[in-house]
Formats: structure tokens, C-alpha cells, sequence
């Protein structure tokens, strides 16, 4: 049910601000409900109040009359005993009084009326009679003001007693309805209220949830998504529901990874196509060399003596720059190799002490007599590793030819030291160094630093590149600091363990 | 003297072929063949000790090559050394699908073709 809500709301072809605006406006409108119900219910209350004082005015008016109908017949009856004109004048007074009376209650109770209409009537009838008693006593008729004050007063007043008290029931039963509706409204109201206000926030939630789910779940999927395609996976599409700027969105990161895809394809072409050509280069270029090596070997072993020094020596030229390269070639071989992927790793069990001394053992020759000494320390925390020997060998074995290359005098230190779990390896030599801008291009292939002025440094400037493909296949990392005229130091870090995550493409 | 034992080389480079005719003949009979055809005729026709076999040659391509000698039974007993410039990862052990018994990558290195060659005859 929620998930329906949420693909409706994604669909909505209405941009992320307008549902949001749309929401809020929703939430407004329900609370503008709220406060509106709740005024209803406040103005009701308070015509419910107006009643009810109008009520309680009615019913002390009716009362009024009732007393003074009541004090009208004891004033009468006061004065038909003591006949002073005093006595008549105040029962007269009284008379207009019940009038005031009457006139008022006219205001007061207009729905009244048929009651109201008896009440004058009688009214009406009980001042004759009053009046016509007061005239016979003025007139000394006593005896006989009492006759008419016993038969038509009396039963007037009773009559009109009658009717008074009707009407204040009537306004008393007017009364309890009102506050029972009084009451009731007020328990609806409340009940409204409630309901309403229940209600906007269970909407404010749901409105909440809906949106928000349906911005978060594409920016999901599409996170995911792009972190497929950083990892070079441009065979899915994302789709998402929304028709917002979040479907825009998707759709330009689908056609990024379209371009992405044809581009890495086309990239991955070339590359094959690189590395198929340096296989073949170097293929072609060995049937050449075959002869220039092995002639010029021939020659320097069966002449001897017969050949001029000079010649032999010239000849001797030959043999080193066909050697040179063949090395080249060598290393664009293993070069193409590693980044063709053709490169295996075979990792076993592997004594870093004996990789050092054979490595040593190669590199010795090459140390100029004498003048260079190579040093070797292994901590004896370093464990037995397990990698692969034969390019754990080549990558000490380049780093140490390096080294000799680029050293006259002073020594060149292997340390070896177990950190964090890590193998760290350091190659220090006290050679010429490099400036800083050059380190930053060490590790790329044919960068080699001052080849072209300093004559013995016959390197192919591929040992470093390679250095770093060999130390990536590992598993490891290579890094170089270096001082002009003070040395390099090389520091290769391996895991002790090869576990088969290529960490380098 | 005893007789001395006879090498094929196969070997479709010119000057690499005089190349092995120089490094061998002083101790070996060697006979020549520029392709894989050739080769194959001159191992019927001469029934040499050992046959070096280049493996990227004209018109029969070296592992073809080799393939049809260790078909044949006659010559099947012969040992073949691959020697050629293909030194690429995988390329060694197709050498050795196909027959050959022993393979050097190009440039030969007198030394170790020697000792490759004493190990066989």
C-alpha cells in the first residue's frame, strides 16, 4: 500500500519543488481546517452562553410577574381591610409596575407570543377588576369590593399564576435543552478537533514517508549504480520510476554510462592492440638481434689475437648495444605482459634472506671496485613470506641495479622490517640523487634521469615501471624519496601474504 | 674419430641459420632447412640425432611441424628443441604441446645451446 503510494508519487511528472510545495500546501490547508472547525466550535459555544443569559433573564422577568401578581393581590387585599387612600395609591403604583412588567417581558420572550397574548388579556381583565375594587372602596363599598376582589381577582390571579409558571417551565425545559445542546456540541466539536488534527498529522507522516522514499530510493539505486560503474561494470541501465529531476538525472547517468562503456571499450581495443603490437615488436626484433649478438659473440671467441684492439674493442660496442637491446626488449615484454593481464602471480613459501643474497650475488659485479658496499638487514621479526619468489626477486634485483647504476661511492642498504602487518623493504643508496620533479616521473616507463648526460647509466628506463607493475601485482605499493647529491631510498611495501587482490589495474 | 652426430636446424632467417651452421659445425654434421616443409623432408631424408626447430617459418609453421615428425614413427624418436623469438607467457608450453622437448628463447646463447644440445645427444 505505502509502496504503491511511494511509485505514485515517483511517477508524478511534477519536478521535486512542486511535490514538496504540494505537500506543505496539504499540510496548511488540513491545519487552516483544524483552526477553523475549532472557531466554529468556539462561536457556538458562545451563542450557547447568549442563550443561556438570555434564558435566565427570561425566566427572573417571569418570576417578576409572579411576584408581583402575588404582592398586587396582598396590596389589595391590605387595603380593602385598612382603607387609606395611602394604601389604594400604592396598589395602583403597583398595578403600573406589572404593567412595566409585561412590557418588558414583551423583549424578552417574543417567541412567546399565544402566552404572551393570555398574559395581557388576563393582565388586562385583573386592573379592571383591581381598579374597579380600589373604586369601591374609595366609595366606601367595602363590603362589596370584597365580593368582586373574591370572585374575579382571585381566580385572575390564579390564572395568571398559571400562565407564568408555564412560562418559566417552559423556559427552564428551554434551559436544560440548551445546555444538553450546549454539551453536545461541545463533545462533537471536540471530537472533530481531534479527528482533524489525528488526521493531519498521520498525513503529515505519510506525506513525509511517500516523499522522502521517493527521492531516496532512486539516489539509491543510481549510487549504486555508478559505484557498479566505477568498478567498470557498464552492462546495466538504472531505472527509477520518478518523472523528476531525479528520472533526468537517471537518465543522463544511463548515457554516461554509455559513452563510459563505448569509450572503455574503445580504450581496452587500443590497449590490446598496444600490447599485441609490443609482443610482436619485440618478437620481430629478436630474429635481428639473434645475429647481431651471436656474430659478434662468434667473432670475439674465434678470433683471438687477429683482430686490431681497436676492432675487437669496437666490435665489443656491438655486442654491449645488442645487449642493451635485447634487455629493452625484454622489459617491453614483460611490460606488455603485465598490463595484457598475462602476468600470473604463483605465490609459495619464500625466505626473503636468500631472495637478498641472490639478488646480491647479481648485483656485486656491478658495484664499482671496491668503492661501494652493500649492506643487508633483515629484522628478525620479518617472517617467511608467501608470494611470488621469481618477481619478489626481480623487483629487489632492479631496485639494487638502480641503486649500483646511480652509486660511485658510499653504500647501498637493504632493510628489511616487518610494520603493521606489512613487509616494508628499503633500497638507500648514497648516490647522486634526483631532483624533486623527477620523482614525480620515476615510475613512468622510458623516464630515466640523466640518461642522456651521465654515461653509466645504460639502464632501459623501463626497471622502474616494471619495479612498480611487479610491486602492484604483489599486492604492494613503491614509493621514492630522494636528495640531490645525497642518494634515493626506494621503500617497497608488501603484504606478507599474498591473498590475490590487485590492488593497481 | 667417432662419427660426428647430425643436427637439422630449421630456421627460416638467413644469416640466422649461417649463424648456427658457424656455432655447431666444428663439433656437429649440420644440415639446413629454410622452412617447415623442407624440414620435414630433410629429417625423412637425413634422419638427423636432433633437429633445432625454429617455430615461426614459411609454409609449415614450426609446431605443425614438429606435430608431424612425432606422428611419424620412424622419426618420432628424434629429440626436437624449439629455438625461436616467440617469448611470450604460453608460448614455451605450446612449443612443448606440440612435441618439442626442450625450448630456448632467441637470442641464442652459445653456452646454454650447447648444453641444451649435450643433453640430448
Amino acid at each position: 500500500m505505502i509502496s504503491r503510494l511511494i511509485r505514485l508519487v515517483s511517477r508524478l511528472p511534477a519536478t521535486v519543488h512542486a511535490k514538496l510545495l504540494a505537500a506543505f500546501l496539504t499540510i496548511v490547508v488540513v491545519l487552516i481546517m483544524v483552526g477553523t472547525v475549532g472557531l466554529e466550535a468556539l462561536s457556538r459555544v458562545n451563542r450557547g452562553a447568549q442563550d443561556l443569559v438570555n434564558l435566565q433573564r427570561k425566566i427572573a422577568a417571569y418570576r417578576q410577574l409572579q411576584h408581583d401578581t402575588t404582592s398586587q393581590l396582598y396590596a389589595v387585599s391590605a387595603a380593602l381591610v385598612v382603607p387609606e387612600e395611602s394604601a389604594l395609591d400604592a396598589t395602583l403604583r403597583q398595578l403600573n409596575q406589572f404593567g412595566y412588567d409585561l412590557d418588558r417581558l414583551q423583549f424578552v420572550a417574543k417567541d412567546e407570543v399565544e402566552l404572551l397574548g393570555q398574559v395581557r388579556d388576563d393582565y388586562e381583565k385583573f386592573i379592571q377588576v383591581v381598579t374597579r375594587v380600589i373604586d369601591m372602596i374609595r366609595e366606601g363599598k367595602a363590603a362589596e369590593g370584597r365580593e368582586v376582589q373574591f370572585k374575579e381577582a382571585g381566580p385572575l390571579a390564579d390564572h395568571l399564576e398559571r400562565l407564568t409558571n408555564q412560562l418559566v417551565n417552559r423556559a427552564e425545559a428551554d434551559m436544560l435543552a440548551s445546555i444538553e445542546a450546549g454539551q453536545t456540541t461541545y463533545a462533537n466539536s471536540r471530537w472533530i478537533v481531534v479527528t482533524i488534527a489525528a488526521a493531519s498529522i498521520l498525513l503529515a507522516l505519510v506525506l513525509g514517508y511517500v516523499i522522502s522514499w521517493s527521492l531516496i530510493d532512486p539516489v539509491r539505486h543510481m549510487d549504486q549504480r555508478l559505484q557498479e560503474i566505477a568498478s567498470g561494470d557498464f552492462s546495466r541501465h538504472v531505472t527509477v520510476a520518478n518523472r523528476d529531476e531525479l528520472g533526468t538525472l537517471a537518465t543522463n547517468l544511463n548515457r554516461m554510462n554509455d559513452e563510459l562503456k563505448v569509450l572503455y571499450e574503445q580504450l581496452e581495443a587500443a590497449n590490446r592492440h598496444k600490447s599485441r603490437f609490443l609482443a610482436s615488436v619485440s618478437h620481430e626484433l629478436r630474429t635481428p638481434l639473434n645475429a647481431i649478438i651471436g656474430f659478434s659473440r662468434l667473432i670475439l671467441r674465434k678470433t683471438g689475437g687477429q683482430i686490431p684492439d681497436l676492432q675487437r674493442a669496437n666490435l665489443q660496442k656491438v655486442l654491449i648495444s645488442g645487449e642493451h637491446l635485447l634487455t629493452l626488449i625484454n622489459g617491453l615484454l614483460d611490460l606488455s605482459k603485465i598490463e595484457a593481464g598475462k602476468m600470473e602471480v604463483l605465490p609459495e613459501a619464500v625466505e626473503l634472506a636468500e631472495v637478498l643474497d641472490g639478488a646480491a650475488s647479481t648485483v656485486e659485479p656491478m658495484l664499482t671496485n671496491g668503492q661501494v658496499r652493500l649492506i643487508r638487514e633483515i629484522a628478525p621479526d620479518v617472517p617467511p613470506l608467501y608470494t611470488d619468489r621469481e618477481k619478489l626477486r626481480q623487483i629487489v634485483l632492479n631496485l639494487l641495479s638502480n641503486a649500483a647504476k646511480f652509486t660511485e661511492q658510499g653504500e647501498i642498504r637493504v632493510l628489511a622490517w616487518r610494520q603493521n602487518g606489512w613487509l616494508k623493504l628499503q633500497v638507500a643508496d648514497s648516490g647522486i640523487g634526483m631532483e624533486p620533479e623527477a620523482l614525480t616521473h620515476i615510475f613512468e616507463e622510458f623516464r630515466q634521469v640523466g640518461s642522456s648526460s651521465t654515461l653509466r647509466s645504460r639502464g632501459t628506463g623501463l626497471g622502474l615501471a616494471i619495479t612498480r607493475q611487479l610491486v602492484g601485482l604483489l599486492g604492494g605499493e613503491i614509493s621514492v624519496q630522494s636528495d640531490v647529491g645525497k642518494g634515493s631510498t626506494f621503500t617497497v611495501v608488501l603484504p606478507i601474504r599474498f591473498n590475490g587482490s590487485k590492488p593497481r589495474g | 674419430m667417432p662419427m660426428q652426430k647430425k643436427i637439422l636446424v630449421v630456421e627460416d632467417g638467413e644469416f640466422n641459420r649461417d649463424l648456427m651452421l658457424q656455432l655447431l659445425g666444428d663439433d656437429y654434421e649440420v644440415v639446413l632447412a629454410g622452412d617447415g616443409r623442407e624440414g620435414l623432408r630433410k629429417a625423412e631424408q637425413e634422419r638427423p640425432d636432433l633437429i633445432l626447430m625454429d617455430l615461426g617459418l614459411p609454409l609449415l609453421d614450426g609446431w605443425e611441424t614438429t606435430r608431424r615428425i612425432k606422428r611419424d614413427p620412424a622419426l618420432k624418436g628424434i629429440p626436437i628443441i624449439a629455438v625461436t623469438s616467440h617469448a611470450m607467457v604460453g608460448d614455451e608450453s605450446k612449443a612443448r604441446e606440440a612435441g618439442c622437448d626442450e625450448y630456448l628463447a632467441k637470442p641464442i646463447d652459445a653456452d646454454e645451446l650447447m648444453r641444451a644440445i649435450r643433453r640430448f645427444v
